[in-house]
């Protein structure tokens, strides 16, 4: 039982200060929140274990908008259903690229990435636009049908329902970082020939990360979709393509609450240095470049070192009380 | 087709090729000497565009704003290898990645600072139209296929001829061998990196009046430049060249036949080569 | 700084390979004109005790001193400068250059334009100034490696199994190299080649595990049936 409690605690005091959290302040901001970090672990995940830094995911998250748009303005009205259909494309495009895209080199998977999203901007935007009626987007808030228990197109009852699917992803993440799998892919990070060499496959495990990964990126565009209740090419526009990867090495690589601390940071400076500053860009490659030479750990990654290394102080000088004089 | 249409397509993919080719030299040169992406190069692109359009403004004179860009980009260059490249140059390849990303957004927001977000236009030296085989091309992009060619020839003599050129091409081999010889590893990679800006800021300064001047214009140009070195392979100049051309004709040619085609097809083509030579047509394996 | 007497030396030595620590308290000593071997099983930190002097990998603590200057925190290439000069184990040179810009290349560094000492030599490479590096043999890239280091009159140098995998004929030749060079260089010679060693050194150090663990100063001791056991 104390376990169990031991595993859960960080999920459930971090979302709980979330709920909290939607009792003050706005709550757009708060739904906002939940579904851009949903967004990032994925980027995390991938950059984090995987060792992989993409520029594109925007094309994930796009897969996976306009699968839950298509099905809600051409087929049906249940959100749910919406977001299954998503979550599947998301899912069958990343096996699809998968195999290619996981055997190039660091950097040109990055690139290759960023290729992809501008593809995919260009197609939703001009070459599919009898389908995805291009700029103008696709428009289906009225067809969204209200269910039973939560009715996804009130915004409150959707922040409940986006609060349980990032418990349930978090827990995910959580129980896969604590399985071999997750040890493997950490090791195909730090030391690939080593890992070849104890008999693992480099190419199996990056594959099933990035399908992971890329899948919950798309689920986020997913609840992108029947949030807004709109889909257009905006979502995937290059300029967008930096956000997922500020975010996660703003929150910290590789921490799992690291999305979380980052969407709150990114989204709430955004609005208020926006309006102070109103120069988005020099603020954001400014902290980049800051917390890449300061060799930081990120907002949530830099409080969890400093949060340990005051525990071991106490520990330490616990057990010096203790020594027999 | 109309003969006269695919050719001016040719020689409009040439140009674009030029304006790639400047860029992606650079990005190719300081991967394989030191083993860092450097996408910054895409603000001294810009750099030289926007300086370039500064000084025409001042002066009309468009020669002028171009020595004028590539020097600012050359500077810029300097102090930022100087004052961030140098602490990063031994870290993995993401690490100067996001770092370099980090450099361009910045520098995009400091041009937005000084020059404010609406697109500029600059008027080419001379807009006269040259018969060519039968076909009205403009002199202007004539010009600059010769520049990038002469370009090309100056870096393959650079290259070649020259002892640091050699330190260079030796280094890109095994870079722990030259300094064991006593060269100085520091004044090469900053040599290596100004090359880089100012040659990326030519290829602004060129491209300039081509298009409209705006911030967010190297961006827009990137992922096409990251075609160009990927199908080329990243640390290969012969690559680059020959991919440059590739990519230009492609986009041109694409866009008279089927307009997305123009950037379908390059990647279509980039996804073809990852698959058969995960490296690129002429790229190597990282060994470091 | 030293006395004035050695022309190297390498003082409570440690060095590691991030966490793992490679090479303990070493102390080690060159005289002028002297040629030092070192011997020792593969992994026992031969390799990584000739690139902590050459500076290609940091110390953790310890001194490494020549005449007038103190090597610990220079980068390799002023290392190198100084007079020290590193030659590799892994035979390589500029594969794409010509042997003729290999050479220049070490001219340009050491500022020594005098190639006649690197032909009287090994006067092979005058034959072969206009062949690309790369498709040299291995014997040859071994001479174009210690031909290039020897440009600019080094004070020691570092030499990092040079016969491994070679012909008897050119082994011989080297040991006559190594030998003359000797008497204007100290020499500094990391080798598994017993009766090579044995002909060719003054004194010889065994490092097992990264320690030493003997030094053999007379020709007595410098005989394979001695120096075996620390392979």
């Amino acid at each position: 039982m104390l376990n169990a409690w031991r595993w859960w605690r960080g999920i459930i005091i971090a979302f709980s200060l979330v709920a909290i959290g939607r009792l003050f302040l706005p709550l757009p901001f708060v739904n906002e929140v939940l579904i851009f970090s949903i967004y990032t672990i994925g980027c995390n995940f991938l950059l984090g274990r995987v060792g992989f830094i993409s520029f594109g995911q925007p094309a994930y998250l796009a897969i996976g908008a306009y699968g839950t748009a298509f099905y809600l303005f051409y087929f049906g009205t249940n959100p749910y259903i919406g977001i299954l259909a998503g979550v599947t494309a998301g899912f069958i495009f990343a096996l699809i690229v998968a195999p290619l895209f996981v055997r190039l080199r660091s950097d040109y998977f990055a690139l290759v990435n960023l290729a992809l999203a501008v593809i995919i901007f260009y197609m939703m935007q001009k070459v599919l636009v009898k389908i995805t009626k291009g700029d103008n987007g696709l428009w289906f808030l009225t067809n969204i049908t209200s269910t039973p228990i939560l009715d996804l197109t009130k915004p409150s009852d959707f922040f409940i329902f986006a609060l349980l699917i990032a418990i349930v992803l978090w827990a995910f993440y959580k129980y896969v970082d604590g399985t071999i799998f997750g040890a493997c892919c950490l090791a195909t990070k730090i030391n690939e020939t080593k890992f070849q060499f104890l008999g693992y496959s480099n190419f199996r495990i990056r594959l099933m990360a990035f399908v992971i990964a890329n899948t919950s990126t798309a689920l986020a565009g997913c609840l992108y979709a029947v949030y807004l209740g709109s889909v257009s090419p905006e979502i995937t526009s290059p300029s967008r393509t930096a956000d997922p990867i500020v975010v996660t090495i703003l929150g910290g690589v590789g921490t799992l609450f690291g999305p979380l601390v980052g969407t709150i940071a990114y989204t709430g400076l955004r609005d208020v240095i926006s309006k102070m500053i109103g120069n988005w860009e020099l603020f954001i490659g400014f902290i980049l470049v800051f917390i890449m030479l300061t060799n930081s750990s990120g907002l949530y990654g830099g409080a969890e070192n400093a949060l340990n290394k005051w525990l071991e102080k106490a520990r330490v000088s616990n057990l010096n009380k203790k020594k027999p004089k | 087709m109309d003969i006269q249409l695919l050719f001016s397509g040719v020689i409009f993919g040439l140009s674009l090729a030029s304006i790639y080719f400047l860029i992606s030299i650079g990005l190719s040169l300081c991967f394989g000497l030191m083993r860092i992406i450097s996408l910054d190069q895409l603000l001294y692109y810009s750099i030289g565009a926007y300086i370039t359009y500064s000084v025409v403004t001042v002066s009309n004179n468009f020669w002028l704003g171009i020595i004028a860009g590539v020097m600012v980009g050359g500077l810029v260059a300097f102090i930022v290898e100087r004052l961030i490249f140098r602490r990063i140059y031994e870290r993995e390849l993401t690490f100067s990645m996001i770092t370099s990303f980090g450099i361009l957004l910045g520098g995009i927001g400091i041009i937005k600072a000084i020059w404010g977000v609406i697109p500029r236009p600059i008027k080419p030296p001379f807009a006269n139209q040259i018969d060519l085989l039968g076909t009205d091309v403009p002199a202007y992009r004539i010009l600059v296929i010769a520049i990038a060619g002469l370009v090309y020839i100056g870096i393959w003599l650079f290259l070649n001829k020259t002892i640091i050129g050699k330190a260079i091409r030796a280094g890109i081999e095994d870079m722990n061998h030259v300094e064991g010889l006593g060269i100085n590893a520091s004044r090469l990679f900053t040599i290596t990196f100004v090359l880089a800006g100012a040659l990326s800021a030519l290829g602004g300064g060129l491209y300039a009046p081509l298009i409209m001047v705006d911030p967010s214009m190297g961006l827009e140009i990137l992922a096409f430049v990251f075609m160009v070195v990927i199908i080329g392979g990243l640390g290969s100049i012969k690559g680059t060249l020959i991919s440059s051309i590739i990519v230009g004709q492609v986009v041109s040619i694409g866009s008279l036949i089927y307009a997305p085609l123009a950037i379908m097809a390059p990647f279509a083509m980039m996804l073809i080569i990852l698959l058969i030579k995960p490296t690129g047509l002429y790229g190597n394996k990282l060994n470091k | 700084m030293t006395n004035s007497f050695s022309s190297l030396e390498v003082i409570q030595l440690n060095a590691a390979y991030g966490e793992s620590k490679v090479l303990f308290d070493i102390n080690f000593k060159v005289f002028p004109n002297e040629i030092v071997a070192c011997v020792g099983r593969n992994g026992s930190g031969k390799t990584t005790l000739l690139k902590s002097i050459s500076g290609f990998i940091k110390l953790s603590s310890g001194e490494v001193n020549i005449p007038n200057h103190n090597l610990v925190g220079l980068h390799p290439f002023q290392i190198a400068q100084l007079g020290i000069k590193y030659v590799p184990q892994d035979k390589k040179v500029f594969s794409d250059l010509t042997v003729r810009e290999n050479l220049e290349l070490g001219s340009y560094a050491s500022k020594d334009y005098n190639w006649e000492p690197v032909f009287n030599y090994f006067p092979k490479l005058k034959l072969l100034l206009d062949r690309k590096a790369g498709f040299l043999s291995g014997g040859e890239r071994q001479m174009l490696m210690i031909g290039r280091a020897i440009l600019g009159a080094p004070k020691l140098l570092l030499i990092d199994e040079p016969t491994e995998g070679l012909a008897p004929s050119i082994v011989t030749h080297l040991r006559h190299v190594f030998t003359e060079l000797s008497k204007k260089t100290s020499i500094v010679i990391v080798e598994q080649n017993l009766p090579l060693i044995c002909a060719l050194a003054n004194r010889v150090y065994a490092i097992r595990e990264g320690r030493i663990v003997a030094e053999l100063t007379t020709p007595d001791e410098i005989t394979p049936n001695v120096c075996e056991p620390y392979l």
